[in-house]
């Protein structure tokens, strides 16, 4: 199903802004930068991108354009003749002609200059053929420039027709100018029509929505159509004739019987006459309008004779509708007859494109599909359905007590309303006694707040935290009494208290150590300012404590930094010392010339230069001559800065002096 | 007022805000304010956009106003000088004068025959051999250079074949040959997209005549038939000289001046 719905077309920007917005769009999605250093082949690429990225997106605005414009040929013939009526045929297909032109001409001429820039052998002559293909290309899009702003003002009035479905049921409404067409459609939809005493108040088409029997209508208002040839009617009388012509619609044809539109009933029955054709085959209601000014009755014979005339007419495409469903009358005015002439026009309608579709080939495909069954009756009883008293009585009940409730809202209408009325908090207290709900508490009561005694037994509760309370503080004092002990003695209770006051003491001191000194055992001069820590103290302390104190001076003494120079030979006897000793001894004597110089003193050792043979070797200079050739064996490997033979390293893969710069007719690996 | 116009019903039941006139000359006079900033912010290809549109408009407008002060001012009229008058220091001089008027036929011959116009592009930059020709290498190895690539806008006749490529010196390649040429007559000032029937001469060289390279100034000839033009004794011109004006090979067109 199509939707006529063109209020989704795409804006149209003027000439102006269209060869902007290409061009701005080219500039920033294409790159920019170039230089005349470049190759030839990415220079005349660069610039063919440009041009052809300009003809697409040239190619794509125009296309949008033409594609998402309506053909007036595919559209529904109501609309395309609508549009035809409203903005002429062949200046529309020119514009969009002329649109598609200008697309196929973009094409060759960015297909030509693609060509061109094949050929182009420098970054000015690549840059001057792009400059001249998107001069060109904006050329042809400004001569379009009158076209496109026709388009642009075509879619904005065409967003704005009403959205009517040529498909649906529908009521037309038709008639001379100023009967009262819009006061009807005023009376029966939500359509908001301009209502005024002259003549072609109503320029346009109109649509609003009415139910019947609960189904839509889609009413439709027409300006109103004067009676002369087909060829001078005007734009506004040729949207109502085109409505006429092609929406299947019951068509209500309005008659002002009292002339106060400023036309005799014999001029609006020739209009009827001379439209006649228009009207085949839909159901047509004749409403005769304003009886409010004059009755039905009072109207002179010969126009009785006319509207006879136009009924008898009228009937002939009655298909079986009745005389009162043909001919009504009305009065917008006193809104008399609105409501029958609706339901006539609707119903006659549904009765007309039921009787369509019961034709058509399609209705097999779904009546097969359902089955009403009517029973039959049995007998002349009559079954109702069977409800117990009880069921009945609670349903009675039920709807008094609705009934009875009253809401706040209703007592507050009742008395006096919004603002007047205030509403009881207290009435629902739940209280002993229903006379209390309108007491009034005291805050305050013989010196006690009330909000303090809320509670009734919040004495009882005081009284048994005071009990647990007591309690507590018994167990406690049984704790302390326990620890204190009465089997010690006086001077134990002493020494105990001395424990522990060294104790805490101790922990002091060692924290304070801990974090001054960082657990170290030997203190730095610069934390002993006052020269605490001293050997001589501690060597006091010990043997206060009942130690010897010698070893641990001792060891306190070789701890601490030596003295500049030795000045004895035997300094202490402990083992580590004379390792130590023996070690410096020995290294001295390797280093020294005179002792290398001279003969070795044990013959078990030889010199430092001679080869003693050993390890498997016949004599030294078998040695000798294996040390040699283990030696050239690991020379290349030396030279070469290799830790050993598995060591494969390549420091620089590409060594810059060997990448840069250019290959003279020298060798590989020298530049 | 048709059902969509929205914004024309909200206007005619509930009519303006009661301060509409007054904002709106408020928002018309800020809007110079927003623009300047906009112009002053904006970079690139917007602010460039932006800054030729303020130059246009400052131009037109003191031009106006320039037009508006001359039709206001008033100034001493300027004496007409008669035509042929000569200044004091050349009064004495002798004239040479023809004694028979050349008739305008005999006149145009005698210019044929010169091989000489009077043309609206008297010079030219000369092109220089390397610009006019790209070489091509060819052989198996590429080590032959005798062909000659043409880099311009060539014309070749509508029954033109190519040589064989070995005999084949000049390649004038088939994507810069053009066979129309928008020429402008000068003195109905329109111009028309005509037919090239051939070249008359390229002002550097007859070897690029006989090429058929078109550059700057060359003389071409055009298809006129189109245009109607008539010779004094009746008959319809068909030919007729013009010269291009432009770079073709740079705009990817010939722009030329017909010769008259």
């Amino acid at each position: 199903m199509v939707q006529y719905n063109f209020k989704k077309i795409t804006v149209v920007p003027n000439g102006k802004q269209f060869i902007d917005i290409i061009l701005s769009r080219t500039q920033r999605q294409t790159p920019t930068v170039v230089h005349k250093g470049y190759k030839i082949n990415r220079l005349r690429q660069f610039y063919m991108r440009k041009v052809k990225y300009t003809q697409t997106n040239f190619h794509e605005k125009l296309s949008t354009i033409i594609e998402e414009f309506p053909r007036l040929e595919q559209i529904h013939p109501f609309y395309g003749d609508l549009l035809h009526v409203l903005y002429n045929k062949d200046h529309y297909k020119l514009a969009l002609g002329q649109v598609n032109t200008a697309r196929n001409l973009i094409s060759k001429i960015a297909k030509d200059y693609v060509k061109l820039l094949k050929y182009g052998d420098s970054l000015y002559r690549c840059k001057c053929l792009k400059v001249a293909a998107l001069g060109r290309m904006c050329t042809v899009v400004k001569r379009i420039t009158p076209s496109l702003a026709y388009l642009e003002q075509i879619r904005q009035h065409m967003a704005r027709l009403p959205s009517i479905d040529p498909n649906t049921r529908t009521v037309l409404i038709c008639g001379y100018p100023n009967v009262g067409k819009s006061s009807f459609m005023n009376k029966v939809t939500r359509a908001d029509v301009d209502v005024q005493p002259y003549a072609f108040t109503t320029k346009s088409l109109f649509v609003g929505h009415t139910d019947y029997e609960y189904l839509r209508y889609q009413v439709i208002d027409t300006p109103g159509i004067l009676d002369r040839p087909f060829e001078d009617r005007n734009i506004i009388e040729m949207c109502s004739i085109t409505a006429l012509a092609h929406l299947r619609a019951a068509v209500l044809f309005f008659l002002d019987i009292s002339g106060s539109c400023g036309y005799t009933i014999a001029q609006q029955a020739a209009l009827f006459h001379s439209i006649k054709s228009l009207f085949m085959n839909k159901p047509l209601v004749i409403v005769c309008n304003k009886t409010d000014l004059m009755p039905m009755e009072n109207i002179s014979e010969e126009d009785r004779k006319l509207v006879e005339e136009m009924k008898a007419e009228a009937m002939k495409t009655a298909m079986g509708a009745s005389e009162e469903q043909v001919l009504l009358t009305m009065s917008t005015l006193t809104e008399e007859g609105v409501m029958s002439v609706k339901n006539a026009a609707c119903s006659r309608l549904l009765d007309q494109r039921v009787e369509a579709k019961m034709k058509s080939k399609k209705i097999n495909d779904h009546l097969n599909k359902f089955h009403v069954a009517m029973p039959k009756p049995r007998d002349n009883i009559e079954r109702l359905p069977c409800i117990p008293q009880a069921i009945l009585d609670a349903r009675a009940k039920e709807a008094t007590e609705m009934e009875k409730r009253k809401t706040e809202k209703d007592l507050e209408e009742e008395n006096g309303g919004a603002g007047v009325y205030s509403a009881s908090l207290r009435k629902h207290y739940i209280l002993k006694h229903d006379e209390w709900k309108d007491d009034i508490m005291p805050e305050i009561l013989d010196g006690h707040n009330v909000a303090d005694f809320i509670d009734p037994d919040i004495l009882l509760r005081l009284e048994e935290l005071e009990r647990e309370e007591e309690l507590r503080l018994a167990e406690v004092a049984e704790d302390e009494i326990e620890t204190d002990g009465e089997e010690l003695s006086v001077e134990q209770k002493n020494q105990l208290a001395a424990i522990r006051k060294k104790k805490a003491c101790l922990i002091r001191e060692h924290r304070l150590k801990k974090t001054v000194a960082q657990n170290r055992s030997t203190v730095p001069r610069k934390f002993d300012k006052d020269k605490k820590y001293t050997t001589k103290r501690m060597g006091r302390e010990l043997s206060a404590l009942g130690l010897d104190p010698s070893s641990a001076v001792d060891r306190a003494r070789s701890k601490s930094r030596g003295r500049k120079r030795d000045r004895s030979e035997d300094r202490g006897n402990d083992a580590m010392d004379v390792d130590d000793e023996e070690q410096a001894n020995k290294k001295q004597r390797v280093r020294s010339k005179s002792r290398s110089m001279s003969i070795s003193r044990s013959m078990s050792r030889p010199p430092a230069h001679e080869v003693v043979p050993g390890d498997g070797f016949k004599d030294s200079t078998q040695k000798k001559a294996a040390l040699k050739i283990g030696n050239t064996s690991h020379k290349k490997r030396d030279k070469n800065a290799r830790k050993g033979e598995a060591d494969r390293t390549i420091p620089t893969l590409r060594p810059k002096h060997l990448f840069s710069g250019k290959r003279g007719k020298g060798k590989t690996d020298r530049r | 007022m048709a059902q969509g116009d929205y914004m024309d019903e909200h206007k005619k039941k509930y009519g303006r805000r009661f301060d509409h006139d007054e904002r709106e000359r408020k928002k018309k006079a800020r809007d110079v304010h927003k623009h300047s900033k906009m112009a002053q912010k904006s970079i690139g290809i917007k602010g460039k956009m932006i800054a030729k549109k303020n130059y246009s408009e400052k131009a037109l407008m003191k031009r106006t106003l320039k037009m508006h002060e001359e039709s206001l001012s008033r100034r001493k009229a300027d004496e007409n000088v008669d035509e042929g008058a000569l200044p004091a220091y050349l009064i004495d001089r002798e004239k040479t004068s023809r004694a028979k008027v050349l008739s305008n036929t005999i006149k145009q011959k005698r210019k044929e025959k010169a091989g000489k116009w009077e043309v609206p592009l008297p010079k030219v930059r000369p092109v220089a051999e390397e610009e006019m020709f790209r070489v091509i290498r060819s052989g198996k190895r590429k080590t032959k250079q005798w062909k000659r690539m043409v880099t311009k806008a060539t014309f070749v006749g509508p029954g033109f074949t190519r040589k064989p490529p070995k005999y084949e010196r000049f390649i004038r390649p088939s994507g810069l040959r053009f066979t129309k040429a928008h020429v402008t007559h000068p003195e109905l000032k329109c111009t028309f997209c005509l037919e090239i029937i051939g070249i008359k001469k390229n002002p550097n060289g007859p070897m690029y005549t006989s090429l058929g390279v078109m550059t700057r100034g060359t003389i071409i000839e055009v298809n006129v038939s189109e245009l109607g033009l008539v010779t004094p004794s009746g008959k319809v011109v068909w030919g007729k000289y013009a010269q291009v004006t432009n770079n073709p090979e740079l705009d990817g067109c010939i722009n030329a001046v017909l010769l008259v």
